[in-house]
């Protein structure tokens, strides 16, 4: 578990996380989403304790543990695989693993048995004698994810971990994450929101330093079915004023743009059979009904597209 | 193991499968091995004379102080700039210890570079007089005076994110060094001031002391002070670079 409280960090004049609380569940996978200087990485940074928040940060607990008093204990909780993964092209994947293992003070005695364990984790065990610079990329970042699973932490801390990878690649570590999901808690920063809503419990919005959103996948998938669209488009014989007219009037309606013969309507899913309805009522002969379902894309740049909180529970004010 | 060992020993295996270092190693040979050469024709075959000459020309001093900063710039700077450095230091290991492990890689390779020559002097000892003890002193004073060129290599890689920045800036520390002997000049002898230069002149203790067998403890403790002095610099770099 994860738990921030008024976290800041600062670099120079520049304020990168401004004052930023929220909350990652024991066992569950978070989404960590954000525009690029949004604060994810640094946020990460002062988790795995590379940097040391402002001192009017309030709180800042891993595993327990509050860092802010015992950095040493709390960097030992998390396991972190970076964006910028910097492994060592020269050694073999055993001997990289085993060095990393004694760094992580695992006991020499176990090292062995955790390499092939985290190797066997991550689907990886016939790399064992690999050298690292004649890896796939895949098998760099699986490489990486073994690491960040020695001395197997309870908080994974994952940074555009499929970055890089080629479809089949993404596909195969997305199955990987999925299988560590429970065992771990898990922090996801992504960039790819479509990998986020397959595979996160919870998300949270980070922009310009702020936490602008927190929640379940429950809340999220309601916003999503609140936020989708339909297209009508209706023969010329019906009266346009009227059909906008009733629109509005549905109280799942939350906006209606007209152009000629031709509605867009932002409403949930239940007006499509409203619409047809009404239509044999009245006549109106449909030419083209269409939903279009919200992405987390869309609301995403709904989200971040300005300085404002969005006003939902959970969220943080601005 | 300590994890200092273990940092210590990762570096030497990376050190030692790198194409570089045994460029390095290379190159070193052939240059000093060629200056020995010059050398036995300048002393005219004396050996006792050899020691002096080599191990206190232009050449050697070219390699004394050019190879440390080669051998040190990427330790840190290099590392730093791939993301490795901050891999490292997120799972607990302290600032010293890296420090530490990354210095006593690169002198402890600095020193292997020196140690290859010591064949040459087997060899010549089979045809003539060399005296074990100046061989003794001489490499006490490689091994100080090159651990604290290593260690100021180790501070200024910890400066910058750039390793030719970092060999550039570690040259200029071991320069300074160098050229503080000839400060003495401006002194005559008897003077309170010259004597002050001369404690720290690392050719005075090269060529006045250690290469005609006389090991003055004072020698040894300056620059492992130095050492000390510069490690601990070097530590406190890379502890300022987590206050963003």
């Amino acid at each position: 578990m994860i738990e921030i409280e008024d976290l800041s960090l600062t670099y120079g004049d520049r304020r990168a996380l401004d004052g930023i609380s929220f909350r990652v569940p024991a066992g569950a996978v978070t989404g960590f989403i954000g525009e690029n200087g949004a604060g994810k990485t640094s946020t990460f940074r002062v988790l795995t304790t590379w940097l040391l928040p402002d001192p009017e940060t309030q709180r800042v607990i891993v595993d327990g543990v509050d860092l802010l008093r015992d950095p040493q204990t709390a960097c030992t909780r998390v396991g972190v695989l970076p964006e910028q993964l910097a492994l060592p092209g020269e050694l073999r994947v055993a001997e990289f693993l085993r060095f990393r293992s004694g760094i992580k003070n695992v006991p020499s005695r176990q090292a062995r048995a955790e390499v092939s364990r985290v190797l066997e984790a991550v689907n990886a065990s016939d790399m064992e004698q690999r050298r690292i610079d004649t890896l796939s990329q895949g098998y760099r970042q699986r490489i990486g994810l073994a690491d960040a699973l020695l001395g197997d932490p309870p908080v994974l801390l994952l940074d555009e971990p499929t970055r890089g990878l080629d479809p089949r690649q993404i596909s195969q570590f997305r199955a990987l994450l999925d299988e560590l999901r429970g065992n771990h808690t898990l922090l996801l920063s992504s960039h790819v929101l479509g990998e986020v809503e397959q595979l996160c419990d919870r998300i949270c919005v980070i922009s310009k330093g702020k936490i602008r959103l927190e929640e379940d996948r429950e809340s999220w998938t309601q916003r999503l079915g609140k936020a989708g669209r339909w297209q009508l488009e209706l023969a010329p014989s019906a009266d346009a004023k009227k059909v906008t007219q009733w629109l509005n009037q549905q109280p799942e309606v939350q906006s209606v743009n007209r152009d000629q013969h031709h509605w867009s309507i932002q409403s949930d899913a239940a007006l499509g059979l409203r619409i047809g309805e009404k239509a044999l009522e009245e006549g109106w002969v449909i030419m083209e009904l269409r939903s279009e379902p919200a992405t987390l894309e869309s609301l995403f740049l709904e989200w971040t597209g300005s300085d404002s909180v969005a006003p939902v529970p959970g969220g943080e004010e601005s | 193991m300590n994890r200092t060992l273990i940092l210590l020993r990762r570096e030497l295996l990376s050190t030692f499968v790198s194409p570089v270092s045994w460029i390095i190693l290379v190159l070193f040979l052939l240059v000093m091995g060629a200056n020995m050469y010059i050398s036995i024709v300048a002393v005219g075959g004396d050996l006792r004379q050899l020691l002096s000459s080599a191990y206190g020309g232009l050449v050697f001093w070219f390699m004394f102080l050019v190879i440390p900063p080669l051998v040190t710039m990427r330790s840190l700077a290099e590392e730093h700039r791939q993301g490795a450095l901050e891999v490292l230091m997120v799972t607990g290991i302290s600032d010293a210890s890296v420090v530490i492990a990354k210095w006593a890689a690169s002198s402890i390779f600095y020193f292997t570079l020196w140690l290859g020559l010591l064949p040459l002097w087997g060899v010549l000892s089979l045809v003539g007089e060399v005296e074990p003890g100046l061989l003794f002193t001489t490499h006490v004073g490689i091994f100080f005076i090159g651990s604290a060129f290593c260690a100021n290599g180790i501070l200024a890689s910890a400066l910058t994110a750039h390793p030719l920045a970092a060999a550039g800036l570690s040259f200029t520390f071991n320069i300074a060094l160098f050229m503080v002997h000839f400060f003495s000049n401006l002194f005559r002898p008897g003077e309170i001031e010259l004597l002050w230069i001369e404690h720290v002149s690392a050719i005075h203790h090269m060529v006045d002391e250690l290469t005609r067998g006389i090991l003055d403890l004072r020698v040894p403790v300056f620059w492992f002070t130095l050492i000390l002095f510069s490690l601990f610099l070097a530590t406190r770099v890379l502890e300022r670079r987590r206050w963003a």
